[in-house]
């Protein structure tokens, strides 16, 4: 589990930016994208509701209107019955000679005829009194079994509207077959003076209604209107057929209880809205769906405007985001490259430019680097100092040690009448402070040193009566390397004391040279009694050791002496056995003896090694 | 240290570079993105039709077809696309009609629904084409079997509706037509859903004591009422299909069928006229309604997903009687034939 999320912070942490640049354009981008989104969002869902509000209010308007219209017909058809009645009915007796009511029938019905089917009056037993047009009666039509008939002598005092039908009264020549919708009352005929009940018929084309409706269903949105009675009987809707059929679903029975107003409601799994308007006089109800998918298809121009518009802002912003984060960030990047190329190495030239904050920050950074280069310039001369003090400090802790041997055995050789001896061992003394002194040089050759080592061995041996010997086995190729000054005298010295000093003639001191795979190695080996192996590991990094016999100069000083001129990667090895020996090696690396070379070591220029001063110069071989 | 500095040159172009890339290619993403939203709301206010469809029937502006156009138009409606009827003479030969279907075809239909001609292999049909084109035929019987014929069709069982005739003459005569004559009209030119009617019809009265007096199948032409008048007296005359429902309508107005009934298959406000009048005893129609927002709901999905089978439909037809012609569940169908 914690692997898991380790990981996953791991790849976050990966995706974060490294770049400054980078950062801000993320930044700025992700901010823009979110209020570009929130923005888009909002617009579209104001701009969603604004137009499902507008639709609806259309739709009332529309649906207003239509009402109206279609309560004008009914109000003309009423007008057109009442007329029949009260001015023709009621003013004539059905027995009248000329038969008035036949022309006053004409009359109205030529002037509606463009509305009308046809008017009839029938008695109360259903026959035929008057009919116009004038037109054949079907063979037994029985008109009281006919809705509008039943209607109308159920309540006599109202006038009735049927919902469309077949008229199915008269003989039409041309064998067609009309819809209409009959307007029937009951009314009081004079036959002969006598009042007789009656039903007017008045057939109005239910074309006209038609027309009206698939007027306003004209435009093919999804969104349609139709009207039923106050039963949910459909009277017109543009599927007609196909709900008769089984094709299509309405939700007319329901709907023909909604109250008149805006309704929400969900049909076979559809969201709508549905808009219920009445209609006057006949309670049939105008009913107006609007399915979402209206709304949908009416948004989703706007949806995908609001979109490219989003995307258009995104392209613009994208744009300014990279100028004004370059803007940003190429004063940063700029010192940021100058830094990083002072470390590389270039010089100090750290740039100073753009705002204020980034120049003071320049100006900071080239102050600072101009300090440190100074510094290291101090502390590279004040080592160069130090180096060259410690050194002459060793040197001169051998000198005194020297000279007081030599006098000493001198002083013992003149004692003893031993005049030659003495002049040998003066010369010898002589020589060894020339080598010694070497014009206050400290890099001789490594000729030299072996000549001073020579003449120390002399000068000891005739101090220990010859109680051992020494033997110089050395490359003379070697001879001209350059080496540091007094190295071998205090390994020999140390081979004397500790090793073959206390034996009687058998003691043996082997000094060799040799040159080895670029570098120069001198050992002193004696035939001592040796060391034990910690003693060994000790020899040369205990410091504070303290010797048991001689000078005092040890191991130590001459391998710090060695890996201070020439690095850590010289100096001294000592290998050592009990009861077998000691061998001492000095490893130095083999350079030519020459003026320059003598002059560039003893400036404090190593070769190699951990102090090496890195790529100011190099050390001439001249081989 | 020359080279650390070149490399250090070359990572930071490459950089600069890379991050260019990535700007430059974002940018053209957005780009490409709005104009496909262009060309989305582009193509949608061009509001593009499904289709054209072209409707090819015998003798298309005989008032037998109202329902059927009725049915076409309200599907085309329903369903976005583009229907004509192709104006055509009384009958095709199968070679005038592949002539106006190619026609129809070069001037841009979509999809064809066709009424085969009399003759027209219907099999041959597609690989006739100039191109290939959604086929629907209407009118002839769909498979008996259930088979998805090829190309597919809508319309009614003719068999089914042959027999349905015939039991209904038996019913009124309970169920023994012993001592009766009938002539029977079907004007079938080679159709073969009359042929299917009149087999079907032959088959049920068959052993019910029936003489067949006459049975007239060839094309009515001028004077057709008096030819029929002109037949043997019979009891009872049996129109298999509208137009000669119409003639033995016209000529039992006219008092020529001496006293026969007529029993028939039609779908025209006159079969419906004839039964009204009481002329005709018994009349079947056919839902033409249905053969027409079948057959062009079928090819408009066909239209809308290249890949969707076009399916078999087999619609179903009314008895009606005079005394239930103006019943309201009759009433649907003479609105669509009265359209």
């Amino acid at each position: 589990m914690g692997e898991v999320k380790d990981k996953r912070w791991g790849y976050i942490r990966k995706l974060k930016p490294k770049e400054i640049q980078s950062t801000i354009m993320i930044a700025f981008s992700v901010i823009s994208i979110f209020i570009m989104l929130f923005l888009g969002i909002v617009l579209y869902f104001r701009i969603s509701a604004l137009t499902r509000q507008e639709t609806v209010q259309d739709t009332q308007k529309l649906m207003e209107q239509t009402r109206e219209n279609l309560e004008d017909y009914l109000v003309s058809m009423r007008q057109i019955s009442d007329a029949v009645y009260y001015n023709v009915i009621k003013e004539n007796d059905l027995s009248g000679l000329g038969n008035k009511i036949q022309s006053g029938m004409n009359l109205i019905y030529e002037a509606n005829r463009d509305n009308l089917r046809s008017i009839a009056i029938y008695n109360n037993y259903g026959s035929l009194m008057e009919a116009e047009p004038v037109a054949l009666q079907k063979e037994d039509p029985d008109v009281t079994k006919q809705d509008w008939y039943q209607k109308a002598m159920a309540k006599v005092e109202n006038m009735h509207f049927s919902t469309p039908h077949i008229q199915n009264l008269f003989d039409d020549a041309t064998q067609r077959y009309y819809w209409v919708i009959s307007l029937s009352r009951v009314v009081e005929l004079n036959d002969h003076g006598t009042s007789v009940k009656g039903v007017l018929l008045v057939d109005m084309d239910y074309s006209s209604i038609t027309r009206m409706m698939k007027q306003i269903n004209a435009p093919n949105n999804g969104q349609y209107y139709y009207l039923c009675d106050n039963t949910g009987k459909i009277i017109y809707h543009m599927q007609q057929m196909q709900i008769g059929n089984g094709f299509f679903h309405e939700n007319n029975q329901a709907v023909a209880k909604y109250k008149d107003g805006v309704h929400s409601e969900t049909f076979e799994g559809e969201s709508r809205e549905v808009v219920v308007d009445t209609v006057s006089y006949t309670g049939w109800k105008l009913v107006g769906v609007i399915p979402d998918s209206t709304f949908t298809h009416g948004m989703f121009n706007i949806r995908y405007f609001i979109v490219m518009l989003i995307l258009l802002m995104a392209m613009m912003l994208a744009v300014i985001n990279r100028v004004v984060s370059e803007r940003i960030s190429s004063p940063i990047l700029k010192l940021d490259d100058s830094v990083r190329g002072y470390e590389a190495g270039d010089k100090p030239e750290i740039y100073i430019g753009g705002p204020q904050e980034i120049r003071h920050l320049g100006c900071s950074i080239q102050r600072s680097y101009e300090q440190i280069d100074q510094l290291m310039r101090e502390i590279v001369l004040e080592q160069n100092e130090r180096r060259k003090s410690e050194l002459d400090a060793l040197q001169s802790q051998i000198n005194p040690h020297f000279l007081y041997n030599a006098l000493d055995s001198i002083t013992w050789m003149i004692e003893g009448e031993r005049n030659d001896d003495a002049v040998f061992m003066i010369s010898e003394l002589a020589k060894l402070f020339r080598i010694s002194l070497s014009k206050g040089r400290t890099v001789i050759s490594v000729k030299d040193e072996l000549q001073h080592a020579q003449s120390y061995m002399n000068i000891q041996k005739i101090r220990y009566k010859n109680t051992f010997s020494v033997r110089f086995d050395v490359d003379e190729s070697i001879d001209l390397y350059c080496t540091v000054k007094l190295i071998l005298q205090p390994l020999l010295e140390n081979a004397i004391n500790y090793g073959v000093g206390s034996m009687e003639d058998c003691g043996e001191i082997t000094v060799s040279g040799r040159e080895e795979n670029g570098n120069v190695i001198l050992s002193v080996k004696d035939n001592g009694m040796g060391m034990p192996e910690e003693e060994v590991e000790n020899l040369l990094t205990d410091h504070n050791r303290v010797p048991a016999h001689g000078s005092g100069v040890g191991l130590v000083n001459v391998n710090n002496r060695l890996q201070i001129l020439f690095g850590k990667g010289y100096g001294l090895t000592v290998e050592s056995e009990l009861d077998e020996g000691t061998t001492v090696s000095i490893c130095i690396p083999a350079l030519a003896f020459t003026e320059e070379n003598r002059k560039l070591l003893e400036k404090g220029y190593s070769f190699g090694g951990e102090n090496k001063l890195s790529g100011r110069s190099e050390i001439a071989q001249d081989e | 240290m020359a080279e650390k500095i070149n490399c250090r040159g070359e990572a930071k172009l490459l950089k600069m570079n890379k991050s260019k890339k990535i700007f430059v290619i974002t940018e053209l993403v957005l780009a490409g993105l709005i104009i496909l939203m262009a060309f989305i709301i582009f193509q949608e206010k061009r509001g593009k039709a499904l289709g054209k469809i072209s409707v090819i029937i015998q003798d298309s502006d005989d008032n037998q077809w109202s329902a059927f156009k009725y049915g076409l138009k309200m599907a085309a409606r329903d369903k976005g696309a583009e229907m004509f009827v192709v104006s055509t003479g009384k009958i095709l030969t199968p070679e005038e009609q592949m002539e106006v279907i190619n026609g129809e075809i070069d001037n841009g239909a979509d999809a064809v629904i066709v009424q085969p001609a009399p003759g027209m292999d219907t099999k041959k049909l597609g690989k006739r084409l100039k191109k290939h084109v959604p086929v629907m035929l209407v009118g002839r019987t769909v498979s008996r079997d259930g088979r998805v014929g090829s190309p597919p069709g809508v319309g009614p069982d003719n068999y089914a509706m042959g027999q349905a005739l015939a039991e209904e003459l038996l019913n009124d005569y309970n169920g023994s037509l012993k001592g009766k004559t009938l002539g029977v009209m079907a004007e079938m030119n080679g159709s073969v859903a009359v042929a299917e009617r009149l087999e079907g019809f032959e088959e049920a009265v068959e052993g019910h004591g029936a003489k067949l007096s006459w049975r007239v199948t060839e094309s009515f032409g001028e004077g057709e009422s008096n030819s029929l008048a002109g037949q043997t007296k019979v009891d009872i005359v049996v129109a298999l299909d509208d137009k000669s429902l119409t003639t033995a309508g016209a000529c039992g107005a006219a008092n020529d069928l001496h006293g026969a009934l007529v029993y028939g298959i039609g779908n025209s406000t006159e079969a419906v006229y004839y039964l009204d009048t009481g002329v005709a005893e018994c009349l079947i129609i056919p839902d033409d309604f249905n053969i027409g927002y079948h057959s062009l709901t079928e090819v408009a999905e066909k239209l809308g997903f290249y890949f969707y089978g076009m399916k078999n439909k087999k619609v179903s037809y009314r008895v009606i009687r005079r005394e239930e012609l103006f019943h309201p569940e009759n009433q649907e169908i003479l609105f669509a034939i009265s359209q």
